[in-house]
């Protein structure tokens, strides 16, 4: 065990990645002697040298569209995304190419590639720099897609990524970049899509994925003082989603609050309240809840402590969950 | 024979129009070999020959319009190798269709909708749908409803309640739409199924379920687990209405000084009242029930003996007698006990009585009883009976000075001059604040309700 | 035609021409080869264009006019290089060993590919126009970091030039000085839009922009195309960058059999290129000056003709897959929700089946 950031978490884990095979390469912009504008690359270029640790010209689309290339000559290229903003030039390459290439060549192109994208907000940045576009990605088969939420999962998580043979999207809360927290260097804690039961509860199941996770966590600590025992699950994989936890908890305390920092149409919360209303209906003892943003473009951050869920607003609406019984 | 169907080449074609035959009936032609020219609403486009045989009709004349799908040109001859239906003809006899399921429903290239790239859209399939037959429920049929509900013109309303208690209903056959919802806007709690489980006249017993005896569950204010689900100990937040509770009650055993006294009486006739009110077109939309002729005993009661709605001031050493019945209601809510009561119930005719004890139970029960209702009660009613127990020794709510305890009404041996017969009895059981009330007050008092419920009709009438 | 630096070294009469740079080695049998590909590959094309005409494909996109440009580069590729088509380079296709019945699949759409692109060394069709150029980039860099004698080439024409993918492919194969051919075909139309709406200057002429070379080739001109082309390859593998080759040739056919050329261009423009045809001048050389026979034409022109019955017979044949094929392949590794679609879809056909 041993204490570390995220960042660094992450750092750890991507030298790890290049150390276990040579087909892994690194490509995005800043990545080699800036270390990345997050410091997650520091000193890998150096180690592994710029033809593995790749500074890409500016331009997302081919950042992507070449690591497709790579990937159909057997690389595994981990992608950075410099903001979570910045991905949708390449959109189409990313839907259109590498979640489908697999399938189009009959399992002949294994699309080995790994899109890292720090999401979510409540860093105070400007314009662009604060999106939380998972949804778009868990909507297209194809692809998968994960959240690590604490450094000990970034450490592992990213490693597992890089191994997976299906292109994975790895999104990474950059608000809990400088978080500090365990990491067992030895264990993986669990499968890459694999949810984490964070604190057991009886009374509602909390879900929650990135920098949501800690304000759930928050959340029961004050609920529990108010006699209420939340369990939280930390959903990891969005794609594919490890409902099977999710519905083994719900099925015990009969109530789902889902918290994301997305606006909460067609989000991963949709998803896991409509997915849990088909299978835990029985159980339920209230509508199963989303607390989102809003359906508003990304707010300017000065307001944008309203715009995402905070512990209040989390209890404010398991109060209104809460009047539901039976 | 082999028949070459307009093709939908994809060109926005839903129907083409013939220019020129490029073949004659009689002539053999080679395959590829062009048979016609035909005008879409796009272009002039040339159609080879599908087939090498000899042309033996050709469907139609230039300037007529061939709709898509539709026979074109017949051959003889056809060689078979050369020659296949397209993949989305219907022309295509059965047999060469495919085995497999999902291919037996290809849809006509006629009848597709055309488009530019592709075959076109596809027509609607036919419809071959067959029900979803499921697996034999374990659990059995819900039990009929006994009375259609109310029905708008839309049908009647799905009834309100949560998932578990919909399966908890029909586990038990209990028909929601017989039910009245007690918990927040008239939600179907738990407990209302739990209470039409018990009602006397229980709809169809239900086949024996595997399903676990499941009791109320409710205790402190929650939802508990069972006696096999729950761990060994459990510690249970009291909080809100559950909190209230415990403290009133606290407070008010251990300040007033409580004794109690019990009387059985013969409620055959208050029965029998009940039932002829109900039949009264002025009752009609009344809740009328023998709680109603129990209130207008107590209020009558307190009439005769002021002392029993009292309370006792021990800040200021004084004894409050109060000359208004604020009637209380014992009420078990979806939130706990609550105990509302009717301002001024010693003033009100029956009706005007029926009707305040309904709005004030009904809003009790789905918790949503105003302040105001909460406050000053002098003289408090709990019902047990519905619990089927005969008596019960309350606690008086604080600042009240006696409380009555009403046991269910059941027919039971009573001794009428020398004979045991069946009369409908009830208990009635009291406490009261021995500061103020003693013994003799109390036992005058409750002697005077019990008599009033043996004879209610003259005593209503009664000044 | 095409400027004064086009590159041309067979005259559409059948001619051979000087060129200053470039010079054909061809044997009288390589020529003979290409024109055997040349043709077979335009039989084929009609005989697709045929079967969609009576129903049995959904689409064809012809590549009449395009045969030299296609057969020309895809000759000049080694067994070990790697090439990119946009989706009309069924010529192409045809060099690197696909076989014809593969080729039309797609346009069957009783599949979303059609062969095994790493057998073959040839990608599969890409319609999303230009996505390709940066695949071909990112696999030249594979190429580089494995230190392989091996290049890559990759098609697309006038219409993709003006995609941003295009441009960013331009600046990272410049950057990285990567192993790869760009190979534009400007066909003059993309679909009912003139080269004139993509570009002011002509297009290989961008490439000087991007630092790395660009030349003008008679797109019907399979000499020049081969000779061209390989020389390009030969760079590559040798670390020296990549280059752009601008094919100028024409599209006779339709841009697909949906499309009604007569709408936007006249009958006089597609004659002039008719006397241009890339088969025909070929054929004269070899007949005019390498004494081939009328009947070896006409050898050829039978084994075309089978080789397209063929082609109708496989089209025939094609089945479309068990529905749950949808499911295959989806992902590397099992899927739960795709797992779940392939439940509920064959349980739905087993309860409604007959």
């Amino acid at each position: 065990m041993t204490t570390m950031t995220m960042a660094k978490a992450l750092n750890e884990g991507l030298r790890r990645a290049l150390e276990s095979d040579r087909h892994v390469l690194m490509l995005g912009e800043d990545i080699g002697k800036l270390g990345g504008v997050f410091r997650v690359t520091d000193g890998l270029q150096k180690d592994f040298g710029e033809d593995r640790v790749i500074d890409a010209p500016l331009a997302e689309s081919a950042i992507v569209g070449t690591s497709v290339g790579l990937a159909m000559r057997g690389y595994r290229t981990v992608v950075e995304i410099q903001f979570d903003g910045f991905v949708y030039p390449a959109f189409d390459q990313i839907v259109s190419q590498a979640a489908k290439l697999h399938k189009r060549s009959a399992g002949a192109y294994t699309m080995g590639l790994v899109i890292r994208l720090p999401f979510q907000g409540g860093i105070g940045a400007v314009e662009h720099h604060s999106e939380s576009p998972e949804a778009y990605f868990v909507h297209t088969a194809g692809l998968r897609v994960v959240a690590c939420s604490t450094p000990n999962d970034a450490y592992w998580m990213i490693q597992q990524a890089v191994a997976h043979d299906d292109p994975v999207i790895f999104c990474e809360p950059k608000c809990r970049y400088w978080d500090r927290g365990e990491v067992d260097l030895d264990h993986p804690p669990a499968g890459l899509f694999d949810a984490v039961v964070r604190r057991p509860g009886r009374d509602v199941t909390v879900v929650a994925y990135g920098s949501m996770v800690k304000v759930a966590l928050q959340a029961a600590e004050a609920a529990a003082e108010e006699g209420r025992d939340l369990e939280v699950i930390d959903l990891r994989g969005l794609s594919p989603m490890d409902l099977d936890t999710v519905a083994a908890s719900v099925e015990r305390t009969g109530r789902l609050l889902v918290i994301q920092e997305a606006p909460p149409i067609a989000s991963v919360g949709s998803e896991v309240v409509a997915a849990i209303q088909e299978r835990c209906f029985y159980s339920l003892r209230a509508p199963a809840t989303r607390v989102s943003a809003f359906y508003v473009p990304y707010p300017a951050s000065k307001i944008e402590d309203e715009f995402r869920p905070s512990v209040d607003r989390v209890l404010w609406t398991l109060d209104q969950l809460m009047e539901h019984d039976s | 024979m082999s028949v070459f169907l307009l093709p939908d080449v994809g060109e926005g074609l839903v129907e083409a129009e013939i220019v020129s035959w490029k073949v004659a009936v009689g002539d053999v032609v080679t395959l590829n070999q062009p048979l016609v020219e035909i005008e879409t609403a796009k272009a002039i486009v040339e159609l080879p020959s599908p087939y090498a045989g000899t042309v033996t009709t050709l469907h139609g004349a230039v300037g007529d319009v061939i709709e898509v799908g539709h026979p074109l040109v017949d051959f003889d001859g056809g060689d078979a190798g050369e020659s296949a239906p397209p993949l989305e003809t219907p022309a295509a006899p059965p047999a060469a269709e495919p085995a497999e399921s999902a291919e037996s429903t290809k849809s006509s290239a006629a009848e597709r909708t055309p488009v530019l790239v592709g075959y076109g859209v596809s027509p609607d399939r036919a419809r071959r749908r067959r029900h979803h037959t499921p697996a034999p429920a374990a659990a059995p049929a819900p039990a009929p409803a006994p009375a259609a509900p109310a029905a708008g013109a839309r049908g009647p309303l799905v009834p309100r309640t949560t998932p578990p208690v919909r399966l908890y209903a029909r586990q038990h056959g209990v028909d929601l739409e017989t039910l009245t919802g007690s918990g927040r806007d008239g939600i179907i709690t738990r407990a209302d199924v739990e209470q039409a489980l018990r009602a006397p006249v229980p709809a169809p017993a239900p086949a024996p379920t595997r399903a676990t005896p499941l009791g109320p569950t409710r205790f402190a204010g929650h939802e508990i687990a069972g006696w096999d689900e729950g761990p060994r100990e459990e510690r249970i937040a009291v909080r809100g209405v559950a909190r209230a509770m415990a403290e009133a009650m606290t407070a008010s055993a251990f300040s007033a000084p409580h004794a109690a006294a019990w009387v059985r009486v013969d409620a055959t006739k208050t029965m029998e009242l009940v039932a002829a009110l109900r039949e009264r077109p002025a009752f009609a939309p009344l809740r009328i029930s023998p709680l109603l002729i129990v209130a207008l005993a107590l209020c009558d009661g307190a009439r005769h003996f002021p002392g029993i709605n009292s309370s006792f001031d021990a800040a200021s050493g004084e004894v409050i007698v109060r000359r208004q019945v604020n009637l209380g209601i014992a009420v078990a809510s979806s939130r706990g006990l609550l105990v509302p009561n009717v301002k001024g119930a010693d003033r009100m005719s029956p009706a005007e009585l029926a009707a305040a004890l309904t709005g004030t139970i009904d809003r009790a029960r789905t918790a949503t009883s105003t302040p105001d209702e909460m406050l000053h009660t002098t003289l408090t009613i709990t019902n047990v009976g519905p619990f089927h127990v005969d008596g019960a020794v309350p606690i008086l709510p604080p600042g009240t000075g006696a409380i009555v305890a009403v046991g269910q009404i059941a027919r039971r041996p009573w001794v009428v001059g020398d004979a045991v017969v069946p009369r409908e009895t009830v208990d009635l059981s009291m406490a009261f604040d021995h500061r103020q009330i003693d013994g003799a007050l109390a036992s005058a008092f409750l002697a005077h309700v019990g008599q009033f419920l043996e004879d209610p009709a003259p005593a209503m009438i009664a000044p | 035609m095409g400027g004064e630096e086009l590159i041309q070294l067979l005259t559409p009469e059948g001619e051979r021409c000087q060129h200053d740079d470039y010079e054909s080695t061809l044997t009288r049998d390589e020529i003979l080869g290409f024109y055997r590909d040349m043709v077979i590959v335009r039989r084929l094309c009609n005989e697709a264009t045929s079967l969609q005409r009576q129903g049995q494909l959904a689409l064809w996109a012809p590549l009449q006019g395009q045969e030299a440009a296609q057969i020309g580069a895809g000759r000049a590729l080694a067994p070990q290089d790697f090439a990119f088509p946009s989706y009309r380079e069924h010529g192409v296709a045809w060099t690197r060993g696909v076989p014809p019945a593969d080729m039309a699949r797609i346009f069957r759409a009783t599949v979303t590919g059609g062969w095994d692109p790493r057998r073959y060394r040839y990608s599969l069709p890409t319609v999303v126009l230009g996505d390709q150029t940066l695949h071909a980039v990112g696999y030249a860099m594979g190429i580089q970091r494995d230190g392989a004698d091996e290049a890559v080439m990759v098609f697309f024409g006038d219409g993709a030039s003006s995609q941003g993918d295009v441009m960013e492919s331009f600046v990272w194969a410049a950057s990285f000085q990567a192993p790869v051919v760009f190979v534009l075909q400007n066909n003059q139309w993309a679909i009912s839009e003139p080269t004139s709406l993509q570009t002011r200057i002509p297009l290989y002429h961008r490439a000087d922009g991007f630092g790395f070379p660009g030349v003008r080739v008679d797109g019907n001109d399979v000499l020049a195309m081969y000779e061209v082309t390989r020389r390009a390859l030969d760079r590559a593998r040798a670390g020296e960058g990549p280059t752009l080759i601008e094919a100028f040739t024409y599209r006779m056919g339709a841009h697909t059999t949906s499309d009604d050329p007569t709408r936007y261009r006249v009958e006089a423009d597609v004659e002039v290129w008719r006397h241009r045809d890339p088969v025909e001048r070929v054929k004269a050389l070899l007949a005019r000056s390498h004494r081939v026979r009328t009947a070896r034409f006409a050898e050829i022109a039978e084994e075309a003709d089978a080789l397209a019955l063929a082609l109708r017979e496989d089209v025939l044949a094609m089945d479309a897959p068990p529905a749950t094929e949808m499911f295959d392949d989806v992902y590397a590794e099992p899927h739960p929700w795709v797992e779940e679609g392939r439940r509920t879809l064959s349980a739905f056909l087993t309860e409604v089946a007959p």
